[in-house]
């Protein structure tokens, strides 16, 4: 009986003991590893990769990428590669890898979360200096609305409409919530949002008004729009590629492109430190090539996502409508700038739910 | 019998054997309750006093940490009452499908706490079976507050009954069958004879379901919407200030939620105490 008192209050803990058990049990096997064997020697045993990754680009990666570099990689070395996948939360993802899964390729929502694993010293090449700057694959922020467009939901301005229920998932778990605001933030201050044009207090005012109509923030993007599935909310503010994929598997839902929104972009970034742990540097090395070449840049196409291959990006450029003003994070500063002046203690988004207060 | 007492002692006055069962018990309670518990403590202080206040005072921490425990609360209330109610009516009286009935109480401990979140949205979500019948009516039960109500009702349902169901078989059912006899009904021998002698363990499980609702995560995250200072519970405040590298602002709340269990836990050891006392004297 008296067990089950602390039961509820340790759950509230959990978060560090896994923390604290996760560090001391990587600090164990740091020291236990042998040296690397990265000679031919290996060549003929199947080699495995671990890939950490976040939600969206699940089925892109499980169904159809993954199983393509088998079969490259076969053919170049012959020798067989394994995947061991992990997707979850952008950021929940990089403190994991940075807590010690051992993650091999890192394949996440933003370029903070990328930083981070940099920051604790695991990843040692300068990952940035890779092809397209180290992005595999990119995305814009939409709107997606029920069958038919029934709320008449056409830009940003819409979505302060009174009595509307708008659905983004929350900032502090989801990578996909950070760009829904910093789309948000930036049409504001270009002036696409119904706001005075490079004004930071009417972006934030804007901002406000639209999470006044939030009722529901779920932990991830998938989670978000999931709810929107099942029936709840006028407009779910998410990734493109991720109501296409909800298409794919049957959901109907359409989507609107607002006239100006940021351009997502997806990093991937092998992990040095474990790589050379498990001595699979020759295979990580040619997965992260083979995702910026003509093949798996058709596949993410062909699961929503954008390209960043010109060449393949100009063959599907005609399936994915045009946006009028497309920008990329650099408008409002870079992520380290926007995790400052958005999300920091005094950020424009943090002080948005304490002003809008507990009565609406 | 004099004879055999020395014998009974004897194994008390053997200190390895004694020494080395109570060692291995209470380096386990350490190695799984107190060091995780000193750690998390550690790190809400670690900034000092101030800053530990700071993260607390912050209009958010302050409302998800009002919520939680005016839910919790509410729930404790409603259990004393109707979980005792339940327990009476199980102990008491006899009718078919009792049997399942008494089994069925304890489904919500077996039950993954996010099922029963999902399962909630599905029976009373806009577009649920219940759920849609209300939403015409204009009332909104998941991703608002009541949905935390029952949530926590469903997750803490076993705890009063589980605490006043063996006392009631236990007690003695001479008073009863008096109070009959000199025309008592059912009613006024529930209130005066029967409520006196449970309503010590209908508190416990009360206090327990309290306890256990501060904490509550799994359910709470999927019906509540989780909306800063509207629907924010301090479990899904703490975990958004992990994922956000806020481990102080965590680890603050975190101690809180600690403190209110602790304290109850020793509210409710005292109170049993006394109790055994008074029985026992």
């Amino acid at each position: 009986m008296l067990g089950s008192v602390s039961r509820g209050a340790s759950r509230s803990a959990a978060g560090f003991l896994s923390l604290v058990l996760v560090a001391w049990a990587s600090g164990g096997c740091r020291r236990e590893t042998p040296a690397a064997n990265e000679s031919g020697l290996s060549a003929k045993k199947p080699v495995t990769l671990i890939l950490g990754g976040y939600t969206t680009p699940r089925e892109v990666y499980g169904k159809a990428i993954l199983p393509a570099f088998q079969k490259e990689w076969q053919g170049t070395s012959g020798q067989r590669v394994q995947f061991r996948e992990s997707y979850q939360g952008s950021s929940a993802q990089a403190r994991a890898i940075v807590g010690g899964f051992e993650a091999d390729v890192a394949v996440l929502s933003l370029e903070g979360d990328i930083d981070k694993i940099a920051q604790a010293g695991l990843i040692t090449h300068d990952w940035k200096a890779a092809p397209h700057g180290g992005m595999v694959s990119t995305s814009i922020v939409v709107l997606a609305v029920r069958p038919g467009n029934p709320k008449k939901i056409l830009d940003w301005p819409d979505l302060t409409r009174p009595g509307l229920n708008v659905l983004t998932p929350d900032p502090k778990t989801s990578g996909g919530a950070q760009w829904n605001i910093n789309a948000m933030y930036g049409a504001a201050l270009k002036g696409f949002a119904g706001v005075r044009k490079d004004d930071r207090a009417a972006a934030k005012d804007f901002l406000k008004r639209v999470f006044r109509n939030v009722s529901i923030m779920d932990k991830g993007a998938r989670e978000s729009i999931t709810t929107f599935e099942k029936g709840v909310g006028d407009v779910a503010i998410t990734y493109e590629n991720e109501i296409l994929i909800g298409r794919q598997a049957g959901q109907k839902y359409d989507y609107v492109v607002p006239r100006s929104t940021i351009l997502i972009e997806n990093p991937v970034a092998l992990v040095d430190r474990y790589v050379d742990q498990h001595g699979v540097r020759a295979a990580a090395e040619a997965f992260v090539t083979f995702l910026h070449g003509p093949q798996a840049q058709s596949l993410y196409a062909r699961y929503g996502l954008r390209p960043v291959e010109e060449s393949v990006a100009k063959e599907n450029a005609s399936k994915l409508p045009a946006v009028q003003d497309l920008w990329k994070i650099d408008y409002l500063g870079g992520w380290k700038k926007v995790s400052q002046d958005l999300y920091g203690p005094e950020g424009a988004f943090t002080q948005v739910f304490s002003e809008l207060g507990s009565k609406r | 019998m004099s004879a055999a007492r020395p014998r009974r002692a004897e194994p008390l006055r053997r200190p390895w054997g004694l020494w080395g069962l109570r060692g291995a018990v209470l380096t386990y309670l350490a190695l799984m309750i107190a060091v995780p518990l000193l750690a998390v403590i550690e790190r809400g202080f670690s900034a000092g006093l101030r800053a530990f206040w700071r993260e607390l005072a912050n209009p958010i921490a302050f409302d998800a940490l009002k919520l939680t425990v005016a839910a919790a609360a509410i729930t404790a209330a409603v259990n004393l009452v109707l979980g005792t109610l339940t327990a009476y009516v199980l102990a008491r009286y006899r009718f078919p499908g009792r049997g399942v009935f008494d089994s069925l109480v304890d489904m919500p401990f077996a039950i993954p706490t996010l099922v029963t979140g999902v399962m909630l949205v599905v029976l009373y979500g806009p577009s649920g079976a219940l759920g849609s019948w209300f939403h015409a009516k204009g009332i909104s039960i998941i991703f608002a507050r009541p949905g935390i109500v029952l949530a926590l009702l469903f997750v803490t349902y076993p705890f009063v009954i589980r605490s006043v169901q063996p006392v009631l078989l236990e007690a003695e059912r001479y008073e009863e069958e008096a109070a009959f006899t000199l025309g008592a009904n059912r009613w006024t021998n529930f209130r005066r004879i029967v409520l006196p002698a449970i309503l010590p363990a209908a508190g416990s499980g009360a206090l327990l379901s309290f306890a256990r609702a501060l904490g509550e995560f799994g359910s709470i995250v999927v019906v509540a919407g989780n909306i800063p200072r509207r629907t924010l519970t301090s479990p899904v405040y703490v975990f958004g200030e992990v994922e956000a590298h806020n481990e102080r602002g965590a680890s603050a709340m975190s101690v809180v939620l600690l403190a209110l269990s602790f304290g109850l836990l020793l509210l409710l050891d005292w109170r049993q105490r006394r109790r055994a006392e008074v029985l026992g004297g």
